[in-house]
């Protein structure tokens, strides 16, 4: 780390240095390795613990420690470092804690006096680093000393530092800084912190902490509005009674420990950010929006925030957050300075693509903010209903009306129908754990290598081969057909398979089939929904079968199961029901997916491409008045577009 | 038993479709182009008369594999977005299948090649592959990355042998070995 950069800079920057979320980075790790004498950085206490083991800690260290400490715990000083050392607690994890908790055990913290008398304490940084360079300068004897942290607390700088260093920065006392003369001492209160409280008792402070601030997070949550009211919190009686805000430093600290212990309650990401929509920092003096930076990292969805009566001088105080909460949509900064700038709401507007409501004022459409969208996003491909192009004689409609409910009835029927001794069959379905009935069938030739034996004995060809596999698969309950928003099917005709007959070549039929099923789930009563995707390829029918074609390939791609929230119907365990009667070879009335007319698909992916409107929306717009006239839509959708709810739009749930 | 299950020919169709899957999806997810995997401007089908490959986007047949790459093209657009790490789409397949459909593909082949390949050979393949995976939209190039929205896709092709290549002396056959007559794309 350069000189110039050391994290020694006091209060103000001291929490955005430290980030408890984070994991040990490998650089901690190389530190430890290293001889301390050639350690010239400033966290060398953190990384130092073998060394303390080993050198340090049977000799001096801990009796020195004991003799300071017995006995004058408490204190001011002392229930604020506690606090933060709580604070940390909560966030690191059991490893770095033990970690953190030998390189805590071997440090002396040293009080400084006498910096404000002198001449430096003119420098803009009241010469902080002036007297830090000092006191480097002046104790490196014989081998260099490079100071830590420091903290400025009234007009004492405080300093944790090793045994070792203690000993050399000590005998400083009485040395003249600047025209001052210096007074160094052991700060007492400080130092009995870690050796005499036991490890039960810090855990049951630590627990009690978090129970206080549990229970404040409680108190400021509002289930109705998914609000976190996360507002003055200075004035906060608990946070007032564990003195976690009284410096800005230790408030940081505390409102990471805050967002950690919300993002603890919640098991998924999604379930956060369902359940919080909206914060509220108003009036916490923030100066700059780093301070509390972790906000956007923890609930990056947010949609409301409220940071109105702070304290932002300009917009470089909000600008860390200019590339976060892309979903915001209302934002309030009244009361803050950088209000009163000439530029003002064309900055916060022009970062927040999602932004809608500024200080009350609506400053965007939703059409206007899924504009704005697009262009920082790229965009999925609207999606369209079926596609159906089975050669005019509704072959797809007639098979699938006849093939999912013989599949979830009849299986053995339903091969004896449509499959024959060359039709081939295999699955997949990901991820593959323990606990899906599809493990020991799966087919997946990303995870296999091709020469692996298992993509030979997992393709399952002819008709009693597959008998015997779908008997052994769970049992299924596929929609109905006519439920057209389940389904996705396309298809179309093709060229070239070999003829049965072994003369010349044959037309074929390709059908992807995207849908759900369910199947029960042996865990629970309660069935698993599963998406699937199921391509056959069609192909005319050897002489004497009782269709003129056959499945000559099923492929069946299997989504992760979604338990249901409300039981459905009981589903029967294997198939047993008696199949429906099979269709008639050459009775094509059986209803299928209504096929759109292609026209009328193009429009409305047209009118969704131009508008940003869903494909549902779009359709809506058609087959309205404009009765599916692409001007006259677009024209209806500009007079209408100020009263389409958001959801008209496309845009990420 | 079907010549649709002969050891080479599955092995070979396996193959195939990985190295196809592989090749397809590096190219989207760079940007690049994939209309060379395509039928369309093949020498040997244009000269035998095939149709145009069969390309059906999220239930919109598009005529040409340039308008497919337009439609990705359009779909990568994100002209504000500072971060280039929050710029791009990143498909990962995390499932394939193959199936040989027809072991003696003979459409617009040249007779040497009739005579050369047998259907035992696994040369002469028509294949049914159907791949899934996830689609992440404002993302980054590697894995992990985040994200600002993610939808299921599943692309379903049929290949056929690219005679062109395979006409060429073994050491010069560069390009794509398989070629697609159809193609259905969807993601949700």
């Amino acid at each position: 780390m350069a000189p110039g950069k050391r994290p020694r800079d006091g209060a103000g920057a001291g929490g955005s240095h430290h980030d408890p979320l984070r994991a040990p980075r490998g650089g901690g790790i190389s530190k430890r390795r290293r001889p301390v004498t050639g350690d010239r950085d400033g966290d060398i206490e953190m990384g130092s613990a073998p060394r303390i083991s080993s050198d340090t800690a049977g000799r001096g260290g801990r009796n020195l420690r004991r003799a300071n400490g017995d006995g004058k715990r408490g204190g001011a000083q002392g229930s604020l470092t506690r606090l933060t050392q709580n604070a940390r607690d909560h966030v690191l994890s059991k490893a770095e804690r033990s970690a953190a908790g030998k390189g805590t055990e071997n440090k002396i913290a040293i009080r400084i006096r006498g910096m404000k008398d002198s001449k430096a304490s003119g420098n803009r940084d009241g010469g902080l680093r002036s007297l830090l360079d000092f006191i480097e300068r002046k104790a490196s004897k014989g081998r260099p000393i490079t100071l830590g942290r420091a903290v400025v607390r009234g007009e004492d700088v405080c300093l944790t530092v090793s045994q070792e260093d203690a000993q050399n920065i000590l005998r400083l006392n009485g040395y003249t800084f600047a025209g001052a003369p210096l007074t160094i001492e052991t700060d007492d209160a400080t130092t009995t912190h870690g050796s005499g409280t036991s490890t039960s008792g810090q855990d049951g402070n630590t627990s009690d902490v978090k129970t206080k601030m549990l229970s404040m997070l409680a108190s400021r949550y509002d289930a109705d509005g998914l609000l976190l009211n996360l507002s003055s919190l200075g004035t906060d009686p608990i946070m007032i009674d564990l003195k976690a805000v009284e410096t800005k430093a230790l408030a940081e600290k505390t409102f990471k420990a805050l967002l950690f212990l919300v993002s603890q309650r919640f098991d998924t990401k999604d379930a956060k950010d369902a359940a919080i929509q909206a914060v509220s920092l108003a009036n916490n003096g923030i100066q700059d929006v780093k301070e509390v930076f972790n906000l956007a990292r923890d609930l990056p969805r947010l949609r409301r925030l409220d940071l109105s009566g702070n304290s932002l001088q300009d917009f470089s105080g909000l600008s860390k957050w200019r590339h976060e909460f892309r979903l915001l949509q209302e934002l309030h900064l009244v009361g803050n300075p950088l209000t009163s700038l000439p530029n003002y709401p064309k900055q916060v507007i022009d970062w927040f693509p999602n932004l809608q409501i500024l200080d009350g004022q609506q400053v965007r459409t939703p059409k206007e903010a899924a504009d704005t969208l697009m262009e920082w996003f790229p965009r999925p491909i609207p999606a369209l209903p079926s596609n159906l192009r089975d050669g005019g004689n509704n072959v797809a409609g007639a098979f699938l009306g006849s093939f999912f409910p013989a599949y979830d009835q009849d299986r053995p029927g339903l091969l004896k129908q449509f499959y024959d001794d060359e039709s081939v069959f295999s699955l997949v379905a990901e991820p593959e754990d323990s606990s899906t009935p599809y493990k020991n069938f799966t087919r997946n030739l990303e995870k296999m290598g091709a020469r692996d034996p298992a993509t030979h004995q997992r393709l399952f060809s002819g008709a009693p081969v597959i008998a015997e596999l779908w008997s052994r698969l769970p049992a299924t309950r596929h929609p109905t057909l006519d439920d057209a928003n389940l389904w996705k099917i396309d298809c179309h005709t093709f060229r070239s398979l070999a003829d049965p007959t072994g003369m010349g070549e044959a037309m074929g039929l390709t059908i992807n089939v995207r849908g759900q099923f369910e199947e029960p789930d042996p865990a629970s009563q309660v069935p698993l929904r599963r998406r699937f995707h199921r391509c056959f390829i069609l192909a005319p029918s050897k002489p004497g079968a009782p269709h003129p074609f056959r499945v000559l390939s099923d492929q069946l791609s299997i989504m992760p199961g979604q338990s249901l929230a409300a039981p459905a119907q009981v589903m029967p365990a294997v198939p047993t029901q008696p199949a429906p009667a099979p269709i008639a070879p050459g009775d094509a009335a059986q209803p299928g997916p209504v096929a759109p007319d292609a026209v009328r698909a193009n429009l409305i992916f047209e009118v969704s491409r131009r508008t940003g409107m869903t494909a549902e929306y779009a359709e809506l717009c058609l087959s309205g008045a404009a009765n599916w006239n692409l001007d006259l839509a677009l024209a209806m959708f500009e007079q209408k577009k100020a009263e389409l709810p958001p959801e008209a739009f496309l845009q990420p749930s | 038993m079907s010549l649709n299950v002969h050891e080479t020919n599955v092995r070979r169709s396996c193959e195939a479709a990985k190295n196809f899957a592989d090749w397809y999806y590096r190219q989207a997810n760079d940007g690049k182009s994939i209309a060379s995997a395509y039928v369309n401007g093949h020498a040997a089908y244009d000269k035998a008369g095939h149709p145009p490959a069969d390309i059906c986007i999220n239930g919109r047949v598009v005529a040409t594999p340039q308008e497919w790459e337009q439609l990705l093209e359009e779909q990568r657009k994100a002209p504000k977005q500072p971060d280039p790490n929050r710029r791009r789409v990143r498909y990962e397949v995390e499932t394939l299948i193959a199936h040989v459909i027809n072991p003696d593909y003979r459409f617009g082949a040249p007779a040497s090649l009739l005579d050369k390949y047998s259907p035992t050979d696994g040369v002469r393949l028509m294949l049914s592959v159907l791949i899934t995976g996830t689609v992440y939209f404002g993302t980054g190039r590697e894995k992990g990355d985040e994200y600002w929205e993610k939808q299921t896709f599943s692309d379903s092709f049929i290949l056929v042998p690219n005679w062109d290549l395979l006409e060429r002396a073994p050491g010069k056959q560069h390009g794509r070995k398989y070629l697609v007559i159809s193609h259905n794309y969807r993601a949700e």
